[in-house]
């Protein structure tokens, strides 16, 4: 249903001829901080609402067509919590929401009935049906990341060197590894990263001389691929294990010079295809690039292939507006309290095929156990061998 | 009975106040309630505006008009100013959040945490040069933002600290009282800049601003004065900071750095630093601008870019066209409208004063060298009270050495000053015509009228019944300086349009209005034409006459010969000669100093 849906999205009728009243759907992330991050997010986000315009948003009678507005958050929980307040002003319908400063913006939201879909962090606290009923999340949560990597990287009797960097990316991770590792022995160091540092050698060698075998760096993107050179270019050839930030294009941009280095580089994120098979990511991979074109990397691999990056995250906004259109048509009105209680209700068949919804109690939208394991070879990154879940994966194609 | 008396004198003083509101009172008081007034309303009127942001940008808008008292007032230009705004959003958030103190109280906490800061810094700038203040501000700036997000713990990291709703006076904390606050924060840090540059130390800091030197030799505590109003601005920052925070509900370092006083420097700027509502204009002008760009459609990234882009290409322009800002511009270019030509002032002269004390001083043994140097060698000086004393000698001989060391300002290496008496009262002139130009002539001579408390920021800005009496006295003695010298009628001139001969009286005027005992003057007729070397001489003459001991360093000899009782002749930092007039004139080392040898 949603390959056809994709189709009719991709193929069909053009978004111009969609009428009605328009209905603004801001996207709060980080366009200036991390520019792929808050790039993908509105990409999906906006393809979400061309899906939902093109095939007619309905509610009591009257049309209605959705509009993304980008507002950059800077990384700032300040930045993002005005962006909030420019939502409300604005008479937004919904905030779709890398994450950082809900723990501030989600009263405000939440004063003007404004549901809130957290599509890239993961952090524990963010989500809480009970104390916070308008926010919800697609996207893998630190709990079920965090406890997967612990599960996957134990039974290797490494070392583990855990590192963090001070965002609140790495600061929520911290929490999660915490409890994930927590009384674990194999955990021989745990060093804090500065996050806008550039180098952090002397946390590395830090590292090195607690006896790591291995390291988990829990961190922005710039902040992983520091680690990686300082390790690599000290000769220090350990395993090197991530969130799903490890896949972030702009690792492989820092590195391109030392391909090598990247190799071996272990992430977790949430699985991509689902158990119905790869049809629908990949035709939902299909409108994203016909869209706005294949997410190239900006390096090559060996054989002088561009590298593609799937579009992973932008899946999670993709399927975030689309729950979101199906509430309000649930509800029969476009916001409020109608529509955030028909949250809890609704579900629609994602992009990839899994089913997305929340309910009173849950307001996840990515189940702990949909983490999977990726590893990078040549600029590429593969489902790990050494995990059933991972190992059942199909590989997903990243070059052209 | 003694709360009665209490009550009568609160009484007494409320109703003097308001008197003294009402005879200070002009249009542009009238013009400004009204606006105040009007901007209070906003709430009530059926306008789609985001309450919230106009909050925000008036709360940077008092931080604005905050800068502006150290920058415009100070002279002190600040570009971290964002640091003290930092210091109290920060010092409150963590009361709040940390300490679940009351909103009231945690506020109270960041404003005196953001003064003290503001005080320490203040205390070194004030001894710095301009160009070493913006350096040294600037740092400051980089390293709160450092600190802060170099510990997570005290700033929250970067998910920040996160304040729950605050209430003030059991009202809750709603966009509307934040708007209302904001525009009570604006109106009161203008009405602060108001009084304090009005009162005697914002105006020996104006003074200050424009000749450092000359403010100081007519005793004005500069370093003192400038540490205080750094403190006031960063109060102020920290209060528009602390309640930023609120606004926001979250402490963010990110939101703290460098641009922040960087965004708040060009807001002052734009606006000018030297009118009160300067900063609050620049604010306006910079919120606008994000507005308009807002309007065109772009995103939030593009649209930033385009601000950006947009306040560098106004900064620029504005620099470039109109150098003081927008506010001080308006204003000159009205007065220019009404005329601004030196303007000619009569010359009618008032009795100077009787000195109750006349006092003489003597100097023996005064030595100081500047490296290789020697400028005074063993110089001996009796300075008898109530006399002109001059001290002649060709250039280079150490006269003004020898003038600097007697009023203190140059310590001398070896030897002694003493004065009779136990009263301070030493005054210099300066060798330049060393006006403050952009202050009138009662201004000017209000740098040196010193009211019975000193210059005190604090008690100024408060208005206490004690300030204002000091402040009228001090007035009071400005004014008569000014007609001792025949300035009377040209009280509200601004000295740069009065013509040279009345700046150099005005400059002497400045040195009268501290009431000295001993006046030392430098070269007072320097530039002078012949009728104004007259008027100077019978100027001089009758402050003697009224007891005021005078030391002359003077080229002129016509103007020696005429007014001094005894003079000193110096040559390479030596005493040559020393007696009357007639004496000097004869003596063979003088003539040789003078004219390379004996007169045959």
């Amino acid at each position: 249903m949603v390959a056809a849906l994709l189709a009719g999205g991709c193929g069909g009728s053009d978004e111009s001829e969609a009428t009605g009243k328009p209905l603004t759907i801001y996207v709060n992330a980080p366009f200036s901080g991390t520019p792929f991050v808050g790039e993908t997010i509105a990409r999906g986000a906006e393809l979400g609402a061309h899906i939902v315009n093109n095939r007619g948003l309905n509610v009591g009678g009257e049309a209605y067509v959705l509009k993304v507005k980008r507002a950059d958050n800077r990384l700032s929980p300040q930045s993002a919590v005005a962006n909030v307040r420019r939502a409300v002003d604005d008479d937004a319908v919904a905030v779709v929401d890398e994450g950082t400063g809900v723990d501030a913006s989600w009263r405000i939201a939440a004063d003007a009935k404004l549901p809130v879909g957290i599509t890239y962090q993961g952090g524990i606290g963010l989500v809480d049906p009970e104390s916070r009923p308008n926010v919800f999340r697609v996207a893998p949560n630190d709990h079920g990341l965090a406890f997967r990597l612990a599960e996957y990287i134990i039974p290797k009797r490494l070392k583990i060197a855990l590192l963090v960097d001070d965002s609140g990316y790495g600061q929520e991770g911290k929490k999660a590894l915490g409890q994930a590792f927590k009384g674990e022995e194999s955990v021989v160091a745990r060093i804090d990263l500065p996050a806008a540092a550039t180098d952090v050698a002397p946390q590395v060698l830090r590292a090195r001389r607690a006896g790591a075998t291995a390291v988990l760096v829990w961190a922005q993107a710039p902040v992983i691929a520091a680690t990686i050179t300082a390790a690599r270019s000290a000769g220090w050839d350990v395993p090197i294990y991530t969130p799903p930030s490890g896949a972030d294009p702009l690792i492989r941009q820092q590195l391109s010079g030392h391909p090598d280095w990247l190799d071996g580089l272990t992430f977790a994120s949430g699985r991509m295809t689902s158990e119905v098979g790869t049809s629908p990511f990949f035709t939902f991979v299909q409108s994203f690039e016909a869209a706005y074109g294949p997410q190239r990397v900006g390096v090559q691999t060996a054989d002088g292939s561009d590298v593609i990056q799937p579009p992973e995250y932008a899946m999670y906004a993709f399927d975030f507006v689309r729950v979101l259109a199906a509430a309000m048509e649930a509800a029969g009105a476009v916001r409020g309290e109608a529509v955030i209680r028909a949250l809890n209700r609704v579900t629609i068949a994602g992009a990839n095929g899994d089913e997305r919804g929340f309910n009173l109690v849950n307001h996840e939208g990515v189940i702990d156990d949909d983490v999977y394991f990726a590893r990078f070879r040549d600029m590429t990154f593969a489902p790990v061998e050494d995990d059933l879940l991972s190992a059942s994966l199909p590989n997903v194609e990243q070059t052209r | 009975m003694a709360g009665t008396a209490a009550l009568v004198q609160t009484r007494n003083a409320v109703v003097e106040a308001a008197h003294e509101a009402r005879v200070g009172w002009n249009r542009r008081a009238t013009a400004a309630v009204v606006v105040l007034a009007l901007a209070a309303l906003v709430p009530a009127l059926p306008l789609d505006v985001s309450l919230d942001g106009l909050a925000a940008d008036l709360y940077l808008g008092a931080a604005a008009v905050g800068l502006g008292m150290i920058v415009g007032l100070g002279g002190m230009p600040s570009l971290g100013h964002g640091a003290f705004v930092a210091i109290g959003a920060f010092g409150t958030a963590l009361l709040s959040d940390r300490l679940d103190w009351p909103t009231e109280a945690a506020l109270v906490g960041g404003v005196v945490v953001a003064a003290i800061a503001g005080a320490a810094v203040g205390t070194v700038a004030g001894f710095l040069r301009p160009a070493l203040v913006a350096v040294v501000s600037w740092l400051i700036a980089w390293l709160v933002f450092l600190g802060l997000a170099a510990f997570p713990s005290v700033s929250g990291g970067s998910q920040g600290l996160i304040l729950e709703e605050g209430t003030v006076v059991g009202l809750r904390l709603s966009a509307t009282l934040h708007y209302e606050l904001g525009v009570a924060l604006a109106a009161l840090a203008l009405l602060v800049f108001v009084v304090l540059s009005r009162s005697p130390a914002g105006v020996a800091l104006a003074a200050a601003r424009q000749n450092r030197a000359a403010a100081e030799g007519l005793g004005a505590p500069v370093a003192r004065l400038r540490a205080a109003v750094f403190a006031l601005g960063a109060g102020i920052g920290g209060l528009a900071g602390g309640l930023a925070v609120y606004l926001a509900g979250v402490a963010d370092a990110a939101a703290y750095g460098p641009l922040l006083s960087a965004k708040l420097f060009i807001a002052v700027v734009l606006g000018g630093a030297v009118a009160p509502a300067g900063g609050l204009v620049g604010v306006a002008v910079l919120a606008a601008l994000s507005r308009l760009v807002e309007l065109g459609g772009l995103d939030s990234v593009q649209a930033a870019r385009v601000e950006a882009l947009l306040v560098a290409v106004i900064v620029l322009a504005a620099l470039g066209t109109i150098e003081r800002g927008l506010l001080p511009s308006l204003t000159d270019w009205r007065r220019r409208r009404r005329g601004g030509e030196p303007r000619e002032v009569a010359a009618a002269r008032h009795e100077p004063p009787i000195v109750d004390a006349p006092a003489s001083v003597r100097g023996r043994g005064l030595t100081k060298r500047f490296g290789s140097v020697t400028a005074l060698e063993d110089v001996d000086l009796d300075i008898q009270a109530a006399t002109v004393h001059a001290l002649i000698g060709p250039n280079g001989s150490g006269k003004t050495t020898a003038l600097a060391v007697l009023a203190g300002a140059v310590a001398p290496d070896a030897g002694t000053v003493a004065m009779s008496g136990h009263e301070p009262g030493v005054v210099r002139t300066l060798q330049a015509t060393a006006v403050f130009p952009e202050l009138t002539a009662l201004e000017n001579a209000l740098v040196g009228a010193r009211p019975g408390l000193g210059h005190r920021v604090a008690r100024a800005v408060l208005a206490t019944p004690k300030a204002r009496a000091d402040a009228r006295a001090a007035r009071a003695g400005a004014q008569s300086a000014l007609d001792v010298v025949g300035l009377g009628a040209a009280a509200d001139v601004r000295a740069h349009e009065l013509p040279g001969s009345a700046q150099r009286r005005l400059m002497i005027a400045s040195a009268l209005a501290t009431r000295p005992r001993v006046l030392l003057l430098d070269e007072p007729t320097a530039g002078a034409g012949y009728s104004e070397v007259d008027l100077l001489a019978d100027l001089i003459r009758d402050l003697r006459s009224s007891g005021l001991t005078i030391v002359l360093v003077e080229h002129n000899l016509r103007l020696v010969r005429r007014v001094a009782d005894r003079i000193t002749v110096l040559e390479a930092g030596r005493v040559i000669a020393d007696g009357t007039i007639d004496e000097v004139v004869e003596n063979e080392a003088v003539l040789k100093a003078y004219l390379g040898g004996p007169r045959n």
